[in-house]
């Protein structure tokens, strides 16, 4: 069965201002979105509530089937985010690389093999025993992307992924998430601008005003059509992951 | 009194290294009572000064002042406390615990644990929040999350330890009230400093300052080299 992400009346504030209001969003397995808005609209907040690790002030992310983990009932083992600077913990890059993968145990046969594909395919293989802390921005950009590649989610969510990369960079990044396209990843992106890794997305999603709207067009500027729009006068509910 | 100065300095190695009985027992009793009273406070209070850290809850700041104002409690003050407190009118004194080496140790857990609080606090607050985020969305649970914002935040939790070791294995006060300064049971190198001191007896407590003095180096030669370079990253 293909997972399925849905959203249902989502409301965050701080404080008073209200950043958005999400009437209904529906992801569907095997879609990249390209989540497009200014700074400070709220594209990092609303892929950290997707990812479980904010909490909305209301409504629902329902990540179906779920998957729910003893300890967690918001965060999906199959959905990951991204930082826009990903962080790096203090080891080096093979230990990073297999945090994850440790945490979900294994035996370390396993773990060091899986760990040795995931260098390969982000092109770190050369970097393996380097600290983490002194990769570039591009370099750990490639490195969050192995640690979460090396997992295997079935919904990644990359918050501004190109953001401070050169060229080359890009279009190394372009690669690797086209490649994880074609594994049928679900793939979403934010980014203020369109680059070559919002190119490979069919679904363009603009967060404007407090609302997300939808776009079929590649311009996100000149919305065709408007999906969703703001309901301001929504009851609050409880957050409640399925 | 140059002379004498050097003699008793003379006298005071030769007692250390012919391992004075008396005085090995002296160290014994303040290794003991420090490194029991160390090991028993570092978790709970790694543990708080984490949860400061990560929980945002009503009164959190008086909370964190708090533990800053404890700090600086002078020792005599804790020794004063935990002596009303275990005296045989006291409401723990059925306990039978003062002058002995367990009421020694409640007194420098009281002593080192407010320093251990507030420092890894402090190391947990300066850790990036997309550390925590990180290995929440890459599978960890809180508990093993919180390991690994300690593994992040190592180097500042060692210090922590190592400034509370400090406190209390120098300390007077508390130790010399509620231990009682027994011979062979409840002295300690400091309290044992301050007798001999107070007697005329400079010999021993000058050894006793030598084995103080190279404890600080080692610990913090040891940690110097744990660190690394320690330069910016």
């Amino acid at each position: 069965m293909g997972l399925e992400l849905n959203i249902d009346n989502l409301v965050k504030r701080f404080g008073t201002r209200e950043l958005f209001t999400i009437e209904k969003l529906r992801i569907t397995e095997g879609e990249s979105l390209h989540l497009k808005g200014e700074n400070g609209a709220g594209k990092t907040t609303l892929m950290k509530i997707m990812a479980g690790l904010e909490k909305p002030c209301s409504g629902k992310v329902m990540v179906t089937p779920k998957q729910r983990r003893w300890w967690s009932n918001r965060i999906h083992p199959d959905v990951i985010y991204l930082h826009q600077t990903p962080y790096v913990f203090m080891s080096t890059v093979i230990d990073n690389v297999a945090y994850g993968l440790k945490l979900r145990g294994g035996s370390r046969q396993e773990v060091k093999t899986k760990v040795q594909q995931a260098l390969v395919w982000a092109r770190l293989g050369h970097l393996a025993e380097h600290p983490a802390c002194s990769l570039s921005g591009g370099e750990r950009q490639r490195l969050a992307l192995a640690r979460a590649w090396i997992l295997a989610p079935r919904i990644l969510l990359l918050d501004e992924p190109t953001a401070n990369l050169d060229r080359h960079s890009v279009s190394t990044v372009a690669e690797l998430v086209r490649q994880l396209l074609e594994q049928g990843t679900t793939v979403m992106v934010s980014s203020h601008q369109s680059n070559r890794v919002t190119e490979l997305c069919t679904r363009h999603l603009l967060l404007e005003s407090g609302a997300l709207h939808e776009s079929s067009s590649l311009e996100s500027s000149s919305l065709e059509s408007v999906l969703y729009e703001v309901d301001t006068k929504m009851e609050p509910q409880h957050y409640v992951q399925h | 009194m140059d002379m004498s100065l050097l003699s008793t300095c003379k006298e005071a190695l030769a007692l250390l290294f012919n391992l004075d009985a008396e005085l090995w027992s002296i160290i014994g009793v303040s290794f003991r009572v420090s490194i029991m009273a160390i090991l028993l406070s570092a978790i709970p209070a790694i543990l708080v000064g984490f949860l400061l850290a990560i929980i945002d809850f009503p009164g959190r700041w008086v909370l964190i002042a708090v533990f800053n104002a404890l700090m600086s409690v002078p020792t005599v003050v804790i020794g004063l406390t935990l002596y009303l407190l275990l005296s045989r009118n006291g409401p723990f004194g059925e306990l039978h615990l003062l002058f002995s080496q367990p009421a020694m140790v409640i007194g420098q857990i009281l002593l080192c644990f407010p320093i251990l609080v507030c420092m890894s606090h402090a190391a947990f607050q300066g850790i990036d929040r997309r550390a925590w985020e990180t290995a929440r969305t890459l599978g960890a649970h809180c508990g093993r999350a919180a390991i690994t914002l300690a593994c992040e935040a190592r180097f500042a939790l060692l210090a922590a330890m190592l400034a509370g070791f400090s406190r209390i294995i120098s300390e007077v006060g508390c130790s010399m009230m509620v231990g009682g300064n027994i011979l062979g049971y409840s002295r300690n190198i400091p309290t044992a400093i301050a007798l001999e001191t107070s007697k005329g007896e400079f010999a021993q407590g000058i050894a006793l300052g030598l084995v103080l003095l190279l404890l600080a180096l080692v610990l913090n030669f040891a940690l110097a080299s744990v660190r690394g370079k320690g330069q910016l990253v």
